[in-house]
């Protein structure tokens, strides 16, 4: 599904390797933490998965297609099927809540009824039915949280990239919306998600990618996570 | 009280399913001074445009009117400089209807009285001098059944015939130039709204660009969720479009008001400072179509900034 070959990337022209000789490959309907510390890459890696950025060298296949051949058109229809809960949210804050989720299917072009009926009912089971027509600005920072996760599994994505989605909240929060992650991926969702929080890295025990210096190294806890597994 | 109703408005827009701005363009400045702008600009080509359809009617009635008729003078005074009395002047002219009446290239030959020369000339030497004191011109007032030249020709072989003392006049001479003077007006218009056109397409691609660049974090979410070029030109293009639309109808109706206030004077004036301005139905409907002339104009401008620019962006 998604495959990463001798990626390397930065910023700017003259700027540092942010990234160099990543490998890696995600199966279909897989769940892999990100982890490393603050400043090891992630987001950025994060980024060249949802298309925000292209790496400077090396080949990204996404969905099967080889993402440096594709037109400007064809890169906007693949990234509709990645949904996205970045680090710092990005809510559109003149947009309701409503607006502000709906985002992904109008720029899909699904029909407005169809939009308003998915809407409503992805709003209310995040818990946010009265606060449909508020302002992101005017909630708390955890309900803005859960309008950027049903903003992102709204269009029931085949791939769902988290970054840092525990980081604001307190535990019993965090685990509750580790468990949403669970189940979409039950369902088939490919899942990515990026943390610094070894605790939930080791309870969910899934396959950990580890950024270090800015590559990937085979990280203790995949392996403990393996072995876990093997346990069973 | 004007929130409140500003609020109604956006609710009842939203009702209609019109929704808001993928990105917060209503929140830029610039736009009271685009609507402005395109609402001088469309006042001013309201001005061109009626000009301009008021000289072709202008023209297009001198022409009609005046292109198969000839005057022809009995001068008071020869072109050797011998004053005529006025009795000889009577006779030629007199001499010159009688013959000219039967002469089939001729529709109709009327001698203009002493008052009505009177009245002619009158803007010239004032209306309270007596017609005893200066010699007045004999004038034949001549319709041709055809206003090409060689009708023109003929006549002129025949009315030399006839008296030696006759002047032709025809307006051809004073028509074509008053005419070209005319079409220099009508090109000058028209390149007037040329530049007006152009001034409105700058302004509205600095507009873009300057909201773009305003926006260009949520231009980069949105391209970042998956939409296309196509869908963010669109957002742009609306906002572009409103307002070029909102700003073309106040400026395009000021402008028909003006108008409308020039047309009274102009035909309430006698007609003798400003010619009597006539300005068709068709003409104001062409020029009610200015807003949307303005509004296709934005959206098209806006289209091509947007596309243009987003090429530019990863
Ligand atoms: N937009 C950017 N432009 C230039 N450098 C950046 C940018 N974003 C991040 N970096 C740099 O890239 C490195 C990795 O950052 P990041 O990917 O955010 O790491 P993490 O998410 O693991 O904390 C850091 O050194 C950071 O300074
Ligand atoms: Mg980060």
């Amino acid at each position: 599904m998604i495959k990463f070959d001798n990626i390397a990337f930065k910023y700017s022209e003259n700027g540092q390797d942010i990234l160099h000789d990543v490998n890696f490959t995600l199966k279909r309907g897989s769940y892999h933490f990100l982890s490393g510390q603050s400043g090891s890459g992630k987001t950025s890696l994060m980024s060249l998965m949802y298309l925000g950025h292209m790496p400077t060298s090396g080949q990204i296949t996404m969905f099967g297609k080889k993402v440096n051949m594709l037109e400007r058109d064809e890169l906007s229809k693949l990234r509709q099927n990645i949904g996205v809960m970045f680090q710092d949210f990005r809510l559109l804050n003149h947009l309701s809540t409503f607006d502000n989720v709906a985002l992904p299917l109008r720029i899909s072009n699904r029909p407005e009824k169809e939009v308003k009926d998915h809407v409503n009912e992805l709003i209310d089971w995040v818990g946010l039915g009265k606060h449909k027509t508020d302002l992101p600005p005017t909630l708390s920072g955890g309900q803005q949280q859960r309008i950027a996760i049903a903003r992102a599994v709204i269009a029931r994505p085949k791939l769902l990239l988290a970054d840092e989605p525990t980081g604001n909240l307190d535990d019993k929060i965090g685990f509750r919306l580790m468990g949403l992650f669970e189940q979409l991926n039950r369902m088939g969702t490919t899942i990515v998600i990026a943390t610094h929080n070894q605790k939930i890295i080791e309870q969910f025990g899934h396959p950990c990618l580890s950024l270090v210096d800015g590559t990937l190294e085979a990280s203790p806890s995949n392996k403990i996570a393996q072995k876990i597994r093997n346990v069973f | 009280m004007f929130s409140k109703i500003k609020k109604l408005y956006s609710q009842a827009l939203k009702y209609l399913g019109f929704r808001d701005y993928d990105l917060p363009l209503n929140q830029s400045e610039d736009s009271r001074f685009l609507i402005l702008l395109v609402g001088l600009m469309s006042f001013l080509a309201v001005l061109a445009f009626s000009g301009t359809f008021a000289l072709n009617d202008m023209t297009s009635r001198w022409s009609s009117g005046l292109e198969n008729k000839v005057t022809i003078e009995v001068p008071v005074e020869t072109k050797e400089g011998h004053l005529l009395s006025n009795r000889t002047v009577n006779k030629e002219t007199k001499k010159l209807a009688s013959k000219l009446e039967n002469n089939p290239i001729i529709k109709s030959v009327k001698i203009l009285s002493h008052e009505e020369i009177q009245e002619l000339i009158s803007p010239w030497i004032g209306k309270d001098l007596t017609l005893n004191d200066i010699p007045l011109p004999g004038l034949i007032a001549v319709e041709l059944r055809r206003s090409d030249s060689k009708s023109l020709d003929m006549l002129k072989a025949n009315v030399k015939a006839i008296s030696k003392y006759a002047q032709l006049e025809t307006h051809h001479e004073w028509l074509g130039s008053l005419i070209s003077f005319a079409n220099t007006l009508k090109t000058l218009a028209l390149f007037i709204a040329l530049i007006i056109g152009g001034a409105t397409v700058t302004a509205i691609i600095a507009g873009v660009r300057t909201r773009l660049a305003i926006h260009c974090k949520e231009v980069e979410l949105l391209h970042h969720m998956g939409a296309s070029d196509d869908y963010i030109s669109r957002q742009f293009q609306r906002h572009s479009m409103i307002l070029a639309f909102k700003g073309s109808v106040f400026g395009t109706l000021s402008g028909l008001f003006i108008m409308g206030i020039i047309v009274m004077l102009s035909n309430g004036s006698g007609g003798s400072l400003i010619p009597a301005i006539e300005i068709s139905y068709m003409a104001v409907l062409f020029i009610l179509a200015i807003p949307a002339i303005a509004a296709l104009i934005a959206m098209v401008a806006s289209r091509f900034t947007v596309l243009h620019s987003l090429q530019e962006m990863p």
